[in-house]
């Protein structure tokens, strides 16, 4: 009879088993508020990345969203703290378009660093890039999950091919954007004199 | 009694099988752990877990009942940062396809409304392994390479000049999975499209992009016979997320769990 009783109770685990799995998931999104109702946002248009619903992490352990970074051009850069040469440089270029700047020139912009490694970008971990990259304590550093960083990649026009060592192949870009959210300019290339994007700040700020 | 056990242990077995399959969701084929050959990899095979696949590409008529709870979707409605200008340009109004292509695959796309669409339906989009690797599917076998007459007919199917209107889905052949329309009906999106490094981009990364530089009579690639994954590849390394085109549809994946 145990023996029986033995197989009922496998017979009854694996049914339950297999019906749980069948259960449908209910859709997880279809809340769309930023298209449906307008948004407390003035003047944002339809081009602008305070539009995207993704929540971020910062290094400080914050979370952020984009409409967060209204009021301030922004200089950001998608990069990876594990990433052995071109992000280290692209984060240099971003310090010398900041020592570019004038003190009260300075205040009015934002610098921003989002990784494209969420897995590994912990806070911790973006913590410890920062510090050894001496940043600024105002310079923020972002990562999400999987799903956010693509559409923030495809978003800036960023292309990131994973590679099997956990690294990535990136294009290496500075973006700027307006106090309004909208990409104004991208930089495409490494080690490039910071003129032009200087004088793109300058008139964003102006 | 010890055919009671097995009789016993045999229906359980069955019950499980049988729930296993059914586990597949309505629309989808589940297409079993295995790998598949990108371009660029030598022979060096990719393996891609187990996962479900929309057996058709998304109509119009099906795009048309998301958009009634997405309304933001919306030709009239949906924001640049998420679609160029022709997204939905085939539709006759805001609202409505050709009522003759309520069945064919919508096209004029972005890959932002593809990414939500299958959201909402609790899916997601197919990554690029995933789609090549159904794509490498025969009509009867897995390896379609292996199947007589296989490519001439995909490379047929690319080679065809696109109609004015767009057949409906499943109007081409199912392959081995039961999947229909990989060839010849649309390009579709996938997830991570954007994995491609272009060769402007690749000279200051490492750059597996290297391995197709020359794509047109690269010896790096993995199978020179595959010309329809060129084009799909050399496509991909071209769009951007916004972008729309006439002959660009998606269909959705899940991950099988």
């Amino acid at each position: 009879m145990k023996k029986i009783s033995r197989y009922f109770i496998l017979l009854l685990a694996v049914t339950a088993l297999s019906c749980s799995q069948m259960k449908q998931e209910a859709p997880s999104c279809c809340s769309t508020k930023q298209h449906e109702s307008p948004e407390p946002l003035p003047a944002v248009s339809g081009e602008s990345l305070f539009l995207l619903d993704s929540k971020w992490e910062t290094y400080r352990n914050d979370t952020l969203k984009f409409e967060d970074l209204a009021g301030k051009p922004v200089v950001a850069a998608m990069i990876f703290t594990n990433c052995p040469s071109a992000c280290p440089r692209i984060v240099a270029d971003m310090k010398i378009l900041e020592e570019g700047l004038t003190t009260a020139e300075r205040e009015q912009v934002r610098f921003l660093l989002i990784s494209m490694d969420p897995k590994r970008d912990n806070p911790e971990q973006m913590q410890k890039f920062a510090s050894d990259h001496r940043l600024n304590p105002d310079w923020i550093m972002i990562r999400s999950d999987r799903m956010a960083t693509l559409e923030m990649a495809n978003v800036l026009g960023v292309r990131i091919n994973p590679l099997d060592d956990g690294g990535f192949d990136h294009s290496n870009t500075i973006h700027i954007l307006n106090k309004t959210g909208e990409i104004a300019y991208q930089q495409h290339g490494l080690a490039l004199e910071p003129t032009e994007l200087l004088k793109q700040i300058r008139t964003l700020i102006n | 009694m010890s055919i009671v056990y097995r009789i016993l242990f045999s229906s359980a077995l069955l019950v499980a099988a049988f729930n296993l399959r059914a586990q597949t969701p309505a629309g989808m084929a589940m297409i079993p752990e295995g790998n598949y050959l990108p371009l660029y990899a030598g022979n060096n095979r990719t393996s891609v877990a187990p996962f479900y696949i929309d057996k058709h590409p998304v109509t119009n008529g099906e795009f048309l009942k998301f958009l009634e709870s997405e309304p933001g979707w919306k030709k009239s409605a949906v924001k640049r940062l998420f679609a160029d200008e022709g997204y939905l340009k085939h539709w006759v109004s805001d609202g409505m396809y050709r009522s003759a292509e309520k069945n064919s695959p919508v096209v004029n796309i972005s890959w932002f409304a593809a990414k939500k669409y299958c959201e909402c339906q609790g899916k997601r989009l197919p990554t690029t392994a995933e789609w090549e690797r159904v794509a490498e599917a025969g009509w009867t076998v897995a390896d379609g390479s292996r199947e007589p007459g296989f490519n001439e007919w995909i490379l047929a199917m690319a080679s065809k000049p696109a109609p004015r209107s767009l057949p409906a889905v499943g109007t081409t052949k199912a392959n081995y999975y039961g999947v229909w329309d990989m060839h010849g009906l649309v390009w579709e999106w996938t997830l991570d499209f954007n994995s491609i490094m272009s060769t402007g981009e690749s000279r200051a990364a490492t750059g597996s992009g290297d391995g197709l530089f020359c794509a047109g009579g690269s010896a790096t690639s993995g199978d020179v016979s595959n010309y329809a994954a060129f084009l799909r590849y050399a496509l991909r390394s071209s769009l951007k997320a916004g972008h729309v085109l006439q002959n660009l549809g998606f269909r959705c994946a899940a991950d099988k769990k």
